[in-house]
């Protein structure tokens, strides 16, 4: 070996021997790493695992939903490949037929029969309402009601709060591709990812039931005003039972739903429990979303004995609801107080239509719909109530007047021994009825050659009714008319529910509701004048029997 | 050598990948807490309340990944945190009930709110 070629030898030992340590050092920092990041997993196993509580199943593992799917009916078959009862379960419910028939006047109600005084009925308005059924495709009276797949499995389990019905879809999802709603518009609708919100389902929320009830009569908190977008997550001062933050009720807390039949109708309500709170197991569960279902009917619990015992008297002649929701609306979200279809038409200066707004950007206002009142913090108005109501149905005669017409007529009397005073949303408003076969009408309203395009009433009315198989003579006219809405829900804190000064006065909340007596508003002539005449006697006798006793002390002392 | 070196990579990333990827961020549990707490602070100063629907999604991402509030003087992790909700808890019901949630699955619940509701989100929203 020269000397040239030890020390390229050398060399080359040196580069060899640097090269190794950087491997070495390379190996010791990646070796650490690799135990820093098991440390970390352990650390973040050690706070809990990530685990779903509210399902004991994660659809998303489940290969009969990993696949794209093209349409609502398409899940609903992977649905009940396995939830094989799901669908013959909801077509036994009012949420799929729309139809109620009451047990007590055989009258046949439920969305498919019924009208109200918001957009009045569904007939030839089908695709546009039905956007709130829990089915797909009825886009007209021929919708088959004994379809499985047709049945909308996603509408109420979807937990993505992605899963939106558009109006004029028949209670089909947009799906495929972005679409233009209501067409021209200018705003475009996202497709459905089905698979994804197939893969979340689970339990009934409020964000899905409010879907649909928070959004009645065509916006939000529209129709019902105990019901809109401000319970999705409330705070205790608009419902205590709901409050996200508290006791975090969803709807199916009270409407305990079995068979996916869900408990509490608006057609035949429980006006009146006799009985204490429901136990578990006890055989005749009746309505479980009442409130003394879970609080009895003595659930005043106070350290005062009398006071206890005054506010469980009051609780006999009146529905808890009286003092509980003191204001309905209370969440920041309007409601309608009244609609005037009879102002609906008016064009602007360019023959269009146009639209009215107050300070808050709530329509007052519009052309295919006329003149409306809304409110907010609204104090309900109140009526003894025994859960009777009885509806003015399509071809139900009646009479145009002063008086307005009721559109569902509530029954309740002080002595009929099942009556108490309820609160009460009380909508009024004016709409078309034929003035010749003197019944209410059900337009057509929504979509192509309906009133809101065309703003012509007789064909309107003429399509809707034909689609009823029900007779209009061609002539409109217009009829106030008024709908009852027993106010349930946004109930208070107690600290903040109706005072006794609020009723036990000349102004009093309970004002014209007969049958009572209430100290401080009602005068009945003989009894104060009895009631001062003792308090006078009672006087006296003290001043007489005081001074007799001074009298008497002074002269024994002198 | 090499085998050496790739395998505890491989194992660290598969580990880190599902621990990372195991919550399924809950919007909702986000919505109150955005509302209930960070709302209750903007509500008066010092620049009132903030919309989630007042940003884009991009722009919520953007804000949440900086985690810079105020401009910069705090992080935005830090009003998450368990240590800042044990410090209003006695005046706060979201931060009471949500005392014990670890701070990143919170974070991602609440970055899931705001996407969703975001000015181009599937549901834009307000605050109340």
């Amino acid at each position: 070996m020269t000397n040239e070629q030890g020390r390229h030898l050398e060399a080359i030992n040196q580069v060899k021997g640097k090269h190794m340590l950087r491997i070495r050092r390379s190996t010791i920092v990646l070796l650490l790493g690799w135990f820093a990041l098991i440390g970390a997993g352990i650390a973040h196993a050690s706070e809990a695992p990530p685990v779903k509580l509210n399902t004991t199943a994660d659809h998303s593992k489940f290969k009969e939903l990993q696949k794209q799917f093209k349409s609502g009916p398409e899940v609903t078959k992977a649905c009940l490949s396995c939830h094989t009862e799901a669908a013959r379960q909801v077509h036994r419910t009012k949420h799929w037929t729309w139809e109620f028939l009451n047990p007590d006047n055989q009258q046949r109600l439920g969305k498919k029969n019924v009208m109200n005084n918001f957009c009045i009925s569904i007939s030839q308005n089908y695709p546009f309402c039905t956007g709130c059924h829990v089915g797909y495709g009825w886009k007209d009276k021929n919708f088959d009601f004994t379809s499985e797949a047709n049945v909308d499995c996603l509408v109420c389990h979807d937990t993505t709060g992605t899963y939106k019905k558009p109006a004029g879809l028949a209670g089909n999802p947009v799906v495929g591709k972005p679409m233009e709603m209501p067409p021209g518009s200018g705003k475009i609708v996202n497709p459905v990812d089905l698979a994804r919100v197939a893969q979340k389902i689970g339990k009934t929320s409020r964000d899905t039931c409010g879907a649909c009830h928070f959004f009645g009569g065509g916006g939000d908190g529209v129709k019902h005003g105990d019901m809109d977008s401000s319970l999705a997550a409330p705070d205790p001062e608009v419902d205590i039972h709901m409050d996200a933050t508290g006791l975090d009720f969803t709807c199916s807390t009270c409407h305990k739903t079995s068979s996916h039949d869900v408990p509490g109708s608006r057609y035949k309500p429980t006006a009146t429990e006799k009985h204490s709170a429901y136990i578990r197991g006890k055989a005749d569960q009746g309505n479980p979303a009442t409130c003394q279902a879970c609080h009895g009917n003595t659930p005043h619990k106070t350290e005062i004995l009398l006071k206890q015992v005054r506010m469980n008297t009051h609780a006999e002649k009146m529905a808890c609801q009286t003092c509980h929701i003191p204001y309905f609306a209370r969440g920041g979200v309007p409601t309608k107080l009244s609609w005037d279809w009879s102002t609906a038409g008016k064009l602007d200066a360019n023959g269009k239509q146009f639209t009215i707004k107050d300070e808050h950007g709530h329509p007052t206002y519009a052309s295919h719909k006329g003149d409306f009142v809304l409110g907010e913090n609204v104090k309900p108005e109140y009526r003894w109530f025994n859960g009777d109501i009885k509806y003015t149905l399509l071809g139900d005669k009646v009479e145009k007047s002063d008086t307005p017409t009721p559109i569902n007529r509530i029954d309740g009397s002080p002595v009929d021994g099942r009556s108490m005073i309820w609160p009460m949303k009380i909508m009024r408003g004016v709409q078309p009825f034929d003035p010749v076969n003197k019944t209410l009408v059900m337009p057509h309203t929504a979509g192509p050659g309906g009133y809101w395009k065309e703003l012509k009433w007789e064909s309107a009315i003429a399509d809707g009714m034909q689609n009823m198989g029900a007779p209009f003579s061609g002539k409109v006219d217009f009829i106030k008319t008024e709908m009852y809405w027993p106010i349930t829900h946004m109930v208070a804190s107690k600290e903040k529910v109706v005072t006794c000064a609020e009723c036990h006065t000349v102004d009093s909340r309970l004002k014209g509701i007969d049958g009572i007596y209430m100290p401080g508003y009602s005068k009945f002539g003989w009894l104060e004048r009895v009631g001062w005449l003792i308090a006078l006697a009672a006087l006296i006798g003290v001043l007489i029997h005081g001074g007799a006793r001074i009298y008497l002390s002074l002269r024994k002392a002198g | 050598m090499k085998h050496s070196i790739t395998l505890p990579i491989l194992t660290a990333a598969a580990l880190f990948v599902s621990t990372a990827h195991a919550y399924d961020a809950d919007w909702k549990r986000g919505r109150v807490y955005y509302r209930s707490v960070c709302t209750s602070c903007h509500v008066a100063s010092p620049i009132g309340q903030i919309n989630p629907s007042g940003r884009t999604k991009a722009e919520w991402t953007a804000y949440l990944n900086a985690d810079k509030h105020a401009k910069g003087k705090d992080g935005v992790k830090q009003y998450v945190s368990k240590a800042y909700r044990a410090s209003i808890k006695s005046g706060n019901k979201a931060a009471e009930k949500f005392a014990d949630v670890p701070d990143q699955e919170l974070f991602d619940d609440i970055k899931s709110f705001l996407l969703r509701s975001a000015k181009d989100g599937e549901s834009p929203a307000s605050c109340s």
